[in-house]
């Protein structure tokens, strides 16, 4: 190494290690393509108003979301246990079941991971590992473990597996049928605890990064948002940046707790919209932005094989909950139960079957459509990373899954709707029932926002905007990346195009088929 | 298909292995631009990086600086082997001072340890060195055989490389703080190459620039004497020092023996100092009154004049004869020992010829295990005593350097940890024995206990020494506020600092485990401190700046203080301004932009006026920003409820609080309000002036309020600063 003596000597005056700190220079290449779709217009920063950068920059402001939340859920916890055992007079029950679900899929697909910032099981977890409401502290409570690699290379799979048993419990004990109230409580408390253990065992939030049974599902559909996240504002202050405050945490705010870079995110998927880079960031090169609507399905460069596993299973997922509401399941789980001396539904083995057989069937068109109309000359990687290695049918595989969320997002909000449209008014005499007045007998408790017909309708029509957005971003998404790949540029487009419509008219016959069934 | 790419280890392999966690990867490039061998890329397609275990030598700097912990390396570190250098004890020790500990031997071993310098591009040895030292850039000389470009190198932030190389510790400083240490392997030995950089080629004199104008006195002609005079000097100040002892050195000539530092070594400085003309004046003592009179004969003075009381254990018997302190016992074992005969002189005036009965020879105790205790029990093998050392620490944490605690032993001192001296008898007034307790200790920060219940050990002993260190003279402090700096780091680290990764990991077996980035981090707070003047144009250095320390880092601060003073170019009363070059520094806490709105105007205003300015949020506002000002002007928003709690908001109260002596500087304050601002600024006035400030305006200024006030603000600070009056006119009329 040779000593440049000429233009250190000054500096070195003033600050000899700035002056003797010889950096390598950041590597450019291919950024701008990289990042060309994805970074959002300067136009669109929602922090160029003073009065929102100021709210962002407070440190309450993280705080004064969680803290309704925590309010709403700890008053659900006591009054689940406490309460009334009719489930549609038992607050804990009625605000979880017949809104709040629902309203999470509306900021979903609005914001991105809008619940993620105000959540309370997390939030509460989190003051308790940093210490403090609100304020930056410098010591964590816990052991602050890093996630197992292992398993922190399986990705947003993890928190699938634990959506998935989640959801069996809560069919298994009708928790949200709602059944007895008690149930949701000791459900809430459960996530509650595991949520404080993990952020007790592991840094950061490790939790709601790699386990929390909603975020993958939150990730995947809230990548539909118009929300881009937290971003840069200019790319080469980022990585000419020394310190990284936004990463390792700063004077005002954390290092992000979701591992998310804002110099390199290309999407919201993991934004957890807590704001720390924000209040973190020394040189105020972080923006909160916004994007047109399903730009976090469609222009990511970099798919993800656990992304897309994770869409393909909660997509058999919601299937089969749609599935189970027919006399064909009905009939098929009674026999399995008998068989297995299982007390009643719903039995495991058609509960995981049906959901395999649903994602897999996805995966098998995929494979077929990378045998029949794929290239032979396919790069393949054999890397570590579950995630990113490549092959003949990843490359089909993954794309086509990411263009199915709007789809499989559509599903699981029109799911919530029949609880929403006929039961949400419950919810008023619920809170009065708190105070030991109303009762069932109360005419709001039986008030139907809509009637069982038009609840169909109303989800047959969200089915059908979710299949016309799926149908966009898997046109987009072929074009862009299975046409390269394929021996037939149209072909693999309207191929790819049939599955999703196929899929949305599946959902949409599902419905009507469920409700003739009820 | 083609397989282009696996980032599993290749099988058989003794190599090591990097693996990216391509999940927690951010493509940041925090590993990428800091890799010493280049072993990091990036995957342009997914934006993480690629690692190339081919050139990968395991160092894991790359572990050290991820922010997401989303790298690991597996493996062995290429660390290769260290250069080893001889320790020769002389036989017999009886008066001789030889240097024990030698140096590199050959070109051939210099130029192979400098082979293992990794040359980090953020190389954490140098944040390990007090002084900052460009060690990849000395090295890399080394290994180009330019020695003359190695001490151009080192001359830019030390100009003791042959007395620092000898006395530092370096496993606790850049040595512990080398990347190899860090990984867990043992370090390129940068004190012995710096040594054979000072011990081959010349250490070159100062380069006196042409005569500045600036009369600077320096008080004390120790390590902090020599780095300011030294630094002063080049700038062309006129240096007058003033020494309290006759001849000049301070520690480095009476308190580092010559079997560790040469007395050629040690006065190498000041021969070259006074070469160059600084006038040097020992034995003049300067009390309070003399300070004064200092400054008014001198644009600015430099004090150091270290920590030279000694501390005493307060024990029964220890006001009898034959109990010393380090400080006479060192001084005056010195001079017997330079005066060849002298050892039976020594002997006889302190009492020891009659001594050692039943044949033995005469026995010193000596209280403490430390640098300072390990030098009087050494001297005192030389001259010819048994000697014994006591420390109540436990031998796990003690303070004592592994190599001088085993030298030590090898010269025959016996140390003996985790014992404390209850209480000295004597025959008459003469010591005899001491009766040493156990000690128990648990924990590294924990003190220990003595074990009262336990039988004391008695040694029959001729001589006490107390060398526990030693402590800033009271007199010396009163008259210098806000001294001493405690070294401690508070609150977040600087982010450079952890982003170079020397805080991450604790310090290699090498380091003995002190955990070398928090000592830097708090030896930092003390360079820091010295940029500062502590009272307008008087500026303190070394230990009593910072209480006792090391002479590197006395060295460093009195560079340091130079430099802020050659900057700030004060004058002393009644002596004609030279058309000074003001700096003005204005910060601001702003909640939502107001603020920093009315501070950008006033800066705007005030450069308009011919000032350097700068504008900064309070959070970026260090001691290094503070040095290089000579107005201060601090803006804050105001919090509270209309009538409540209202005042300046908490960040500003901890910022106002933190600040570092202002040594008399011009202050203006200003705060933006809605409603009332009440006591928001006299409460920031206050603080400010209790920090040393003189607050020259002040203005609350209503939020929404238009920019004329802003602007007249700022001319009214133009007006209220005395010094200001100086500008020349040419320079204020636009």
């Amino acid at each position: 190494m040779a000593v440049d003596l000429q233009d250190r000597k000054s500096a070195a005056q003033g600050d000899p290690v700035s002056a003797a700190v010889r950096l390598r220079p950041a590597k450019r290449a291919g950024l701008e393509e990289r990042f060309a779709a994805t970074d959002p217009e300067p136009g669109l920063e929602v922090t160029r108003n003073p009065r929102v950068a100021r709210l962002m920059r407070n440190r309450k402001f993280q705080f004064l979301l969680i803290l309704p939340n925590q309010i709403v859920f700890w008053t659900v916890i006591f009054v689940g246990v406490l309460g009334t055992a009719i489930p549609g007079l038992n607050f804990g029950a009625a605000i979880t079941w017949y809104v709040w679900f629902c309203l999470v899929f509306v900021m979903m697909v609005v914001v991105g991971r809008a619940w993620c910032a105000m959540c309370p099981f997390g939030g509460f977890a989190e003051w308790v590992q940093r210490r403090t409401f609100f304020r930056r502290t410098q010591k964590a409570l816990g052991l602050g473990r890093k996630f197992p690699e292992p398993l922190a290379r399986l990705g947003f799979l993890i928190p699938v597996v634990s959506f998935l048993v989640l959801t069996w419990i809560e069919e298994f004990f009708n928790i949200a049928g709602p059944g007895n109230p008690a149930d949701t409580s000791w459900m809430v408390v459960g996530i509650v605890s595991s949520a404080l253990i993990f952020f007790l065992v592991f840094e950061r939030r490790t939790f709601c990064r790699y386990v929390c049974p909603l975020t993958t599902l939150i990730g995947t559909v809230g990548s539909m948002g118009s929300v881009a996240g937290f971003r840069t504002k200019d790319r080469e202050v980022c990585l000419s940046c020394k310190t990284k405050d936004c990463m390792r945490g700063g004077e005002q705010g954390y290092g992000c707790p979701w591992y998310t870079w804002p110099g390199s995110a290309d999407s919201n998927l993991s934004c957890g919209l807590c704001t720390e880079c924000f209040k973190s960031c020394p040189e105020g090169n972080v923006g909160l932005f916004l994007q047109r609507p399903l730009t976090s399905v469609v222009a990511p460069r970099r798919r993800r094989a656990d992304v897309a596993w994770g869409i393909a299973i909660l997509w058999g997922l919601v299937v089969f909950q749609q599935f189970n509401a027919t006399n064909a399941y009905a009939s098929l789980d009674s026999w399995l139960n008998r068989g297995m001396l299982l007390p009643h539904y719903p039995n495991p083995v058609d509960y995981v079957g049906i959901i395999a057989l649903v994602s897999l069937l996805y995966a098998g068109i995929a494979w077929l459509f990378s045998r029949g109309l794929g290239r032979r000359d396919v790069v393949e990687t054999h890397l570590d990373s579950f995630a990113d290695r490549t092959s003949r049918f990843r490359a089909f595989f993954v794309p086509m899954s990411y263009g199915l969320i709007p789809v499989m997002g559509a599903d699981y909000f029109a799911r919530q709707l029949p609880k929403f449209f006929k039961h949400s008014a419950r919810v008023v005499p619920a809170v009065a029932h708190i105070a030991g007045f109303s009762s069932a007998q109360s005419p709001i408790y039986g008030f139907h926002i809509l009637s069982d017909g038009w609840i169909v309708v109303v989800q047959v029509a969200v089915i059908v905007a979710g299949t016309a957005a799926a149908a966009w971003a898997t046109w987009r998404i072929a074009g862009r990346e299975l046409v390269p790949v394929s021996r037939n540029a149209l072909g693999v487009r309207l191929a790819t195009l049939g599955v999703v419509l196929s899929c949305g008219a599946a959902a949409s016959v599902l419905y009507v088929l469920m409700h003739a069934a009820s | 298909m083609a397989i282009i790419t696996s980032d599993k280890p290749a099988a058989g392999t003794d190599l090591p292995h990097v693996q990216v966690l391509v999940d927690r990867c951010a493509g940041c490039q925090e590993c990428v631009v800091r890799c010493p061998v280049g072993a990091l890329d990036m995957d342009p397609g997914r934006w993480v990086v690629l690692a190339d275990d081919e050139r990968c030598v395991g160092c894991r700097q790359c572990v050290r600086t991820c922010p997401f912990s989303a790298i690991e390396v597996t493996g062995p570190a290429l660390a290769g082997s260290r250069a080893t250098t001889e320790v020769v004890h002389p036989e017999p020790l009886l008066a001789d001072v030889q240097e024990i500990r030698r140096g590199l031997g050959s070109w051939e071993d210099a130029l192979a340890e400098a082979q293992r310098c990794l040359s980090c591009p953020d190389p954490t040895c140098m944040r390990g060195c007090p002084a900052h030292n460009d060690i990849p850039g000395f090295i890399a000389a080394i290994a180009e055989r330019d020695l003359a470009k190695a001490h151009e190198v080192l001359r830019r932030t030390s100009v003791l490389p042959d007395v620092c190389s000898r006395v530092c510790n370096q496993a606790a400083q850049c040595e512990g703080a080398c990347t190899w240490s860090l990984a867990g392997e043992t370090p390129v030995a940068i004190g012995q190459l710096e040594r054979f950089v000072a011990d081959t080629y010349a250490v070159p004199p100062p380069e006196p620039a042409a005569d500045a104008g600036l009369s600077v006195g320096v008080v004390g002609a120790g390590p902090g004497g020599i780095g300011a005079a030294w630094a002063l000097v080049e700038g062309g100040a006129s240096v007058t020092v003033y020494e309290r002892d006759p001849v000049p050195g301070g520690l480095l000539g009476w308190g580092i023996p010559d079997f560790t530092l040469p007395d050629a070594v040690a006065s190498r400085p000041w021969r070259q100092l006074e070469e160059a003309g600084v006038e040097l004046h020992c034995g003049v003592e300067i009390d309070a009154a003399g300070l004064e009179q200092l400054l008014s004969s001198h644009d600015a003075v430099v004090v150091a004049t270290g920590a030279s009381v000694p501390v005493r254990l307060p024990i029964p018997g220890a006001d009898l004869e034959g109990v010393t302190d380090a400080t006479t016992f060192l001084k005056t074992a010195r001079a017997a020992l330079e005066a060849g005969d002298g050892v039976r002189a020594w002997r006889a005036t302190m009492g020891l010829d009659a001594m050692g009965g039943s044949g033995r020879a005469p026995h010193v105790l000596v209280l403490g295990a430390g640098n300072t205790a390990m030098d009087v029990a050494r001297t005192a093998r030389r001259l010819g005593l048994g000697a014994t050392c006591v420390d109540w620490l436990d031998e796990r944490f003690s303070l004592a350097r592994p190599d001088e605690l085993a030298e030590a032993r090898d010269e025959g001192v016996d140390v003996r940890f985790s014992r404390t001296v209850s209480r000295v008898e004597g025959d008459g007034q003469r010591v005899r024995r001491a009766l040493l307790a156990p000690t128990r200790q648990e924990q590294a920060d924990r003190l220990p206990t003595v074990l009262h219940g336990e039988a004391p050990d008695t040694l029959d002993v001729d001589l006490v020494v107390m060398a526990m260190g030693y402590r800033v003279d009271p007199a010396v402090a009163g008259v210098l506020p806000g001294t001493p700096v405690r070294r401690e780091a508070r609150g977040l680290a600087d982010r450079r600092w952890a982003a170079s990764g020397v805080l991450a990991n604790r310090a290699s077996a090498f380091a003995y485990h002190n955990p070398v980035g928090k000592l830097a981090l708090g030896r930092e707070v003390g360079l820091q401190a010295a940029s500062l003047p502590v009272r307008e144009r008087l500026w303190v250095v070394g230990d009593a700046l910072v209480g006792p320390a090391t002479v590197v880092e006395a060295m460093a601060q009195g560079r340091r203080a130079a430099g802020a003073l050659l900057a700030a170019r004060p004058n002393r009363p009644g002596r004609e301004e030279s058309g000074r070059y003001r700096r003005a520094l204005v910060c601001y806490a702003s909640e939502g932009g107001r603020t920093a709105q009315v501070a950008r105007t006033i800066g705007e205003e005030l450069t308009d006026k011919g000032l350097s300015v700068r504008v900064l949020p309070i959070e970026r506002v260090g001691p290094a920003e503070l040095a290089a000002a000579d107005l201060l002007v601090v803006g804050s928003w105001v919090k509270g409820l209309v009538v409540a709690k209202v005042g300046p908001p908490p960040a500003v109260r901890a910022w106002l609080d933190e600040l570092p002596r202002l040594g008399g500087m011009p202050v203006a304050v200003f705060c933006t309000f809605g409603v009332d601002p009440r006591s928001t600024l006299a409460d920031m006035a206050a603080a400010l002036e209790r920090r040393g400030a003189r607050v020259v305006a002040t203005s609350a200024l209503r939020r929404g309020g238009n920019k004329v006030a802003a602007v007249a603000f700022a001319r009214r600070i133009l007006a209220g600063v005395r010094e200001l009056s100086a500008v020349p006119a040419s320079v204020g009329a636009r």
